[in-house]
């Protein structure tokens, strides 16, 4: 007893009696931070003009609808129900009342207001933080009308970034394989749209099998697989003008085709003998380099961001592996070890991560890994999915799923799917046919 | 023959016999289950300690089913682009195709990306700290009905009584309060401080994890029934350095928890202990890789 | 009570084994009606023929590129075929099933078509006859999702080219 007495002395004596209390918060909700879209507020006689042109009764209310799509779908934010707003968007532009916006525990607000000036948008917009009472940013644009869905993409990166400390990816666009027609004669096409899934254009009629295409740095240029003529090679293509031309002049089968970072070579495999190496191309001079000399199949190879590394995949060990490099193809090292087999790995914008598809015990996953094969995390479990593509701001995954067919190859499928690095917010990306092969633009403005 | 298929069907019967007897879970024995001890491992008021309890595990699984519920419901359907699709495929282009002997390809028929001028518009008012503490504890006005407003303030009148309810349960608990003297808050307060900020603090899930960047340090000075009556940054220089966006996101979210959980739900006595008070907001925890 | 328990059991037991043995039946069956062996498929549902007696393709196990004894059997029906008919030319396509990334199973096909090629080349065709192609998994020949699909995908065609 008198030892416990003792012992409970010495534990309170030390205690410094006028020290300041400190107390560690070292968890947070993980709930999406709740915020306000108001409609942009728009004038009478600009909401006819545009009405006019743009065939949107209301283009103010357009835009930010997309703001808060984009901002919903990215899985951070919780755009509240326009229903229980207190304040008019005009009134709201000029000053909110914050009480109002408290009330319906909003952390964040939107405002803005569009103008029709010289047969031009003009859009401004204000991010406000509701607690604080103050304004965070505010910023405005000048552009032709027919880019008003862009505008609410700028907006929401902008919003993305202030509210995130993280650069955003709204402000994209997303090339793929579109697909139609039986598995056993399916009917390829290069089509490309906008991060939301709107805007979509076919690039290609579907004449020729046309497989993985991926977006050059300043995304003008696609690199891609044509079955043009029954010669599988791996053609460049100009977005704006549609030129294209063969890459590199190879006695056989070239394909999975990537950009380097700087946007001056391709990354290739060339197939010949039962073997396939990596190769590069310089786009200015043409110079064709060997940068792997192996036996194995050596394939979907991809670029660091800082350009000095090579991850690829190769089944030099037995079964398909992944393999890191420098860019001139030596000091190969493998890094998966893991259970099963791991096939197209890309290193993240980010640099600090290789996303890859993992094969195991008939189950398809998309995971990712540090770059020395530590810390592997698998996101996401299916029947068939495969190919992730990073967002610029290597937050997100785009890929592709394809479902079981029955016994009379009835009920197949293949569609584009985002997931994020944290392994929820699983979301399907609506595209008017069956889709695969999805590659992810770089932020188009700024 | 004969004599084979006896002696088969013997050790057969015999192996089913066996087996039979052997089988355990038709016995009904009633199971000997000891009584369950429930262990209570630190002694805690009846406090709002429910809300720490969660682990973070758990409440990623509860989102990703909300976001599972979601999918189907995210993104426009297009209707548009089918009809797109059929002028794109039609026969004249196909027979171009055929002349020119090269890939097909159509080019965008618009140019797609123009510049979009981007101006910073204004600069914000960098120092308005004094205003932000004023809070809306209360409702103004109320002329016009809402329903909105009408479950907010049922809301607000739940979460009253409850606060209520709370301040009693410290007073009672504060009698038994032996360290009133030293400077350290007990643990049972120091849990229900946590709780209540755990609640209040959206962390920035989209925020990188930078190791050095991950701890935000907050002092408040606190007026005796909890509410706010000053804050301080302690790293404030830090936010304002350029390149350091991520931690002023960082430091913008442990700003807003703390003004969404003001006023503070503090214990009845000792108010000079926790008059001025630290809180060290870490992120690295939920964050880190 | 106890004998009760007993003849309980003993049905249990009974049923059980009938159970087992039905599994066993099934499973003979699908093996009879798959037509294959290990995973590689032997049956004749999709081979089409380059002349009587020269079947036009050869299967291959999961992963591989190791031509079986029947293939060998079938490409030297092929390389007899190609001996007597000079002015033919070939294209030898590869091809592989759903179950593996786009880009490597391109690699795969023509890996497997390449085999068929040494092997055509041993038995003294030159290889200026022959023209290899990987069509990977994109043209599958059964378009279910299942293992014996999934075998007769994974083959290597010779195709006239002229």
């Amino acid at each position: 007893m008198l030892k416990k007495i003792i012992l409970f002395f010495i534990i309170l004596i030390p205690v410094n009696a006028f020290a300041l209390i400190e107390v560690d918060i070292t968890r947070g909700n993980l709930d999406p931070l709740p915020l306000a879209v108001s409609p942009l507020s728009i004038d009478e006689t600009s909401r006819k003009s545009f009405e006019k042109i743009l065939k949107k009764e209301n283009i103010g209310s357009e835009i930010s609808n997309i703001v808060e799509n984009n901002l919903k779908t990215s899985g951070l934010f919780n755009p509240l129900d326009k229903k229980a707003f207190l304040q008019a968007p005009d009134i709201a532009n000029l000053k909110p009342r914050f009480e109002d916006w408290n009330l319906i525990k909003a952390q964040a607000l939107i405002t803005g207001k569009v103008n029709y000036v010289d047969d031009k948008l003009r859009v401004e917009f204000r991010l406000w933080d509701v607690l604080a009472a103050k304004e965070m940013m505010a910023l405005a644009f000048t552009t032709v009308p027919n880019n008003w869905r862009r505008v609410g993409h700028i907006i929401s990166d902008k919003v993305y970034e202030r509210l995130t400390g993280e650069k955003g990816y709204f402000d994209t666009r997303i090339i793929y394989v579109s697909e139609e027609g039986p598995k056993t004669q399916r009917i390829k096409k290069l089509a490309i749209m906008d991060q939301d899934g709107a805007n979509n254009k076919f690039l290609t009629l579907g004449n020729e099998l046309v497989l993985t295409p991926r977006f050059n740095p300043a995304s003008q240029m696609v690199t891609y697989l044509s079955y043009f003529k029954n010669m599988p090679r791996v053609y460049l293509l100009d977005i704006e003008t549609g030129t294209q031309e063969v890459v590199g002049d190879f006695p056989g089968m070239t394909f999975a085709p990537r950009f380097s970072p700087d946007g001056k070579k391709i990354i290739m495999s060339f197939a010949k003998d039962g073997k396939s190496d990596i190769y590069t191309m310089d786009l200015e001079n043409r110079i064709v380099e060997k940068i792997t000399n192996h036996p194995s199949i050596d394939t979907s190879p991809s670029y660091s961001p800082d350009g000095k590394y090579i991850t690829f995949n190769s089944d030099r060990s037995g079964y398909q592996q992944i393999y890191v490099m420098k860019n001139d193809g030596s000091d190969v090292k493998r890094i998966s070890f893991g259970n099963g087999l791991y096939g197209t790995p890309v290193w993240s914008p980010r640099g600090d991560l290789i996303a890859f598809t993992k094969l195991h015990k008939g189950k398809f996953y998309i995971g990712v890994m540090r770059t020395d094969g530590s810390g592997e995390r698998l996101l996401t479990e299916n029947y068939y999915q495969e190919a992730p593509s990073w967002s610029p701001n290597g937050r997100v995954l785009i890929f592709y799923r394809e479902t079981k067919t029955n016994s009379k190859g009835e009920g197949f499928s293949a569609k584009l799917w985002s997931i994020d690095l944290t392994g929820y917010n699983e979301r399907q990306i609506k595209t008017p046919t069956d889709a695969s092969d999805p590659s992810w633009s770089s932020l188009l403005s700024n | 023959m004969n004599r084979s298929l006896i002696i088969s069907s013997a050790l057969h019967a015999l192996l089913i016999f066996i087996t039979a007897m052997s089988l355990p879970f038709l016995a009904k024995k009633p199971l000997d289950i000891p009584p369950i001890v429930s262990v209570e491992l630190i002694q805690i008021a009846e406090k709002t300690n429910i809300p720490f309890a969660p682990k973070a595990k758990k409440i990623i699984e509860k989102i990703k089913e909300k976001e599972k519920k979601l999918v189907s419901e995210q993104a426009p359907p297009k209707k548009v682009e089918k009809t797109k699709t059929k002028t794109v495929i039609s026969p004249d282009q196909n027979n171009k195709k055929v002349e020119n002997q090269t890939p097909e390809a159509i080019p965008l028929p618009e140019k797609t990306v123009k510049k979009v001028e981007t101006k910073e518009e204004k600069k914000q008012n960098p120092d308005k700290l004094d205003e932000e503490v004023k809070q809306v504890s209360e409702f103004e006005k109320d002329d016009l009905f809402d329903p909105n407003e009408l479950k907010a303030k049922i809301d607000k009148a739940k979460i009253d009584a409850s606060k209520q309810k709370l301040k009693k349960n410290n007073e009672i608990t504060q009698d038994q309060d032996k360290s009133v003297l030293t400077g350290k808050l007990t643990i049972t307060e120091e849990q229900a401080l946590q709780a209540q900020i755990f609640t209040c603090w959206s962390i920035p899930l989209g925020l990188p994890y930078a190791p050095e960047d991950m701890l935000v340090r907050i002092k408040l000075s606190l007026k005796p029934d909890g509410s706010i009556d000053d804050m301080e940054m302690l790293d404030h220089v830090k936010m304002n350095t350029p390149g350091k966006e991520r931690f002023r996101t960082l430091a913008d979210s442990v700003r807003r928890a703390v003004q969404i959980c003001n006023p503070l739900r503090v214990p009845a006595s000792g108010y000079e202990r926790w008059k001025n008070i630290i809180f060290n907001f870490d992120a690295s925890e939920m964050l880190g890789g | 009570m106890r004998l009760n328990k007993i003849l309980k059991n003993t049905l249990l037991v009974l049923m059980a084994c009938l159970a087992l043995s039905a599994c066993a039946t099934k499973k003979e069956v699908s093996n009879v009606q798959g037509q294959m062996q290990g995973d590689v498929y032997t049956g004749t549902d999709t081979v089409e023929y380059l002349a009587d007696g020269v079947p036009d393709r050869v299967f291959f196990a999961t992963n591989e590129s190791i031509l079986t004894t029947a293939s060998r059997e079938t490409l030297r029906a092929q390389a007899s075929w190609l001996r007597k008919n000079p002015s033919i030319n070939v294209v030898l396509e590869g091809h592989a099933d759903e179950r593996g990334t786009r880009e490597y199973n391109l690699a795969l096909g023509e890996r497997r078509a390449n085999a068929a090629k040494d092997y055509l080349m041993t038995y003294g065709i030159s290889s200026d006859r022959i023209t290899v192609l990987s069509y990977g998994k994109e043209r599958p020949v059964d378009s279910g999702s299942n293992p014996l699909a999934w075998s007769k995908n994974r083959r290597s065609v010779t195709v006239k080219a002229n």
